[in-house]
């Protein structure tokens, strides 16, 4: 016990001391997750759009398929795309694995089937109506499209919020895509590996501390905006 | 006003799996047109508004926008939803106020020159004043329909179609709804209303058709597959 309140003591003072390395780690977290998420977002709206209102052949496969990719562990997807940018892989040219690069390309395929499952639902649940309200009163595809989304904002909001909370936190395959190189790969969940196997709880500690007090405020504000949404607040 | 313009759906046919709901049905819509179909529950009337505003794609059938020659789908589907406008039976608030609403459908049409005197008249053609900043969701249902109807009016439709639109409405919102009804017809514009109560638009109606078996009829009992629209019985008094 007194190991734990020694190294939340030492986790506090390091953060609030400014401690160069930890706020590089920090840094890198919320860079890599936040363009991740920013590229994930565009595609994942067109595919959950496309799955709600859509009618093409294969269209309830492809909704069963991103139902299956939320289960898939952070850890495979590692692996797949290790292979895939590995030297010998079809990707291999592209130097890109143990950067950041290779780190947000599998962030950004775990939190892709989150944010298609959650908006899709989001849209399934809303009114059709209001889609072909809009159509109906003269709005392009595109006009129509930012309606909807407009009307489904909560539901959005709440995927994002999953979807970063997802990516920000896995460590699976960051570690196999970035390789947890210091100041330049080594994001919160690899560094805390990384300090636990060294004993350097502290440290370790710390970084934990950052990414609940992450997953606190991401709550927080899904509570927020959820209250926003609700009829009677 | 609108310029006259004839737009005909020949022989149309529409099944849901194995569920045939439109079978060759046919109906032509002009300029001042007030058409009201009745029909028993799940005969097709929803489905038949929908095809014609572009909403549902016909498996058969020929639309004749304006007497051209039959276009691709997808062509004729534009065009429709250029002209057509559809009201659904509980009509679709936006979230946000009363004013946003109207002012989302002003904004979609470019013809208008002063946008926000546009909308100030619109609600006040509406008798809406007063309630611009309330929330749409909390509206009544009357007054959702009258502001369906105002964003009608600024989007000014060739064809307005409606699905029951004075269901569930008292005597005072169902007149007012009629009025602007009228007001729609006089201006040239299509109506055409889907309602198990057709007598309410005896007034209104210039043309009653009966939706049964899977076909247009018209209200007297014919059976032709194409109704001439000119020889059914009602004819508005102008």
């Amino acid at each position: 016990m007194d190991i734990l309140l020694a190294s939340c003591a030492e986790a506090f003072r390091l953060l609030f001391s400014g401690d160069p390395d930890t706020w590089e780690i920090i840094a890198i977290s919320f860079r890599v997750s936040s363009l991740a998420i920013l590229c994930a977002v565009p595609p994942a709206l067109v595919i959950a759009f496309s799955l709600a209102y859509g009618n093409f052949f294969g269209r309830r496969l492809l909704i069963l398929l991103f139902n299956t990719f939320l289960s898939v562990p952070a850890v495979v997807i590692g692996l797949t795309l290790f292979i895939v940018l590995s030297r010998q892989g079809p990707l291999g040219d592209f130097k890109l694995l143990f950067t950041q690069t290779a780190m947000g390309l599998g962030q950004f395929l775990l939190c892709l089937p989150i944010l298609v499952c959650m908006v899709h639902v989001a849209l399934q649940a809303a009114d059709r109506a209001a889609w072909e309200t809009a159509r109906t009163l003269g709005a392009s595809r595109v006009r129509a499209f930012f309606t909807v989304l407009y009307e489904i904002r909560f539901g959005l909001m709440a995927a994002l919020l999953a979807g970063y909370g997802r990516i920000i936190s896995e460590v699976g395959a960051s570690m196999m895509l970035g390789g947890n190189i210091a100041h330049y790969t080594r994001n919160i969940p690899t560094a805390i590996a990384l300090e636990t196997s060294k004993g350097a709880f502290a440290e370790g500690i710390a970084l934990g501390i950052v990414l609940l007090f992450l997953a606190l405020m991401v709550n927080a504000l899904l509570q927020y905006v959820q209250g926003k949404g609700s009829i009677n607040p | 006003m609108i310029e006259t313009f004839n737009i005909g759906f020949r022989n149309i046919g529409k099944r849901y799996g194995s569920n045939l709901v439109l079978d060759s049905t046919s109906i032509d819509i002009s300029s001042h047109n007030c058409i009201v179909i009745t029909g028993k529950n799940g005969a097709g009337k929803t489905t038949l508004l929908r095809i014609i505003a572009g909403l549902e794609k016909p498996d058969s059938g020929v639309i004749l926008l304006d007497d051209a020659e039959a276009e691709p789908w997808r062509k004729q589907r534009k065009r429709l939803l250029k002209s057509v406008m559809y009201l659904h039976q509980q009509p679709y608030m936006l979230s946000g106020s009363l004013r946003r609403n109207i002012e989302y459908a002003a904004r979609l049409n470019p013809a208008l020159a002063d946008r926000a005197a546009s909308v100030a008249k619109a609600i006040h053609w509406a008798g809406l004043d007063g309630l611009e900043t309330q929330s749409a969701a909390s509206l009544s249902g009357g007054q959702k329909q009258r502001v369906a109807l105002t964003r009608a009016r600024l989007r000014d439709p060739q064809i307005l179609l409606l699905d029951e639109p004075t269901a569930n409405l008292d005597n005072e919102s169902r007149a007012r709804t009629l009025q602007m009804l009228r007001e729609f017809c006089d201006s040239g514009t299509a109506i055409v209303i889907v309602s198990h109560d057709p007598e309410v638009f005896d007034e209104l109606a210039t043309h009653k058709l009966q939706l049964q078996d899977h076909r247009i009829h018209a209200e007297t009992g014919s059976s032709s597959d194409v109704i001439e629209l000119k020889s059914v019985r009602h004819s508005r008094q102008r």
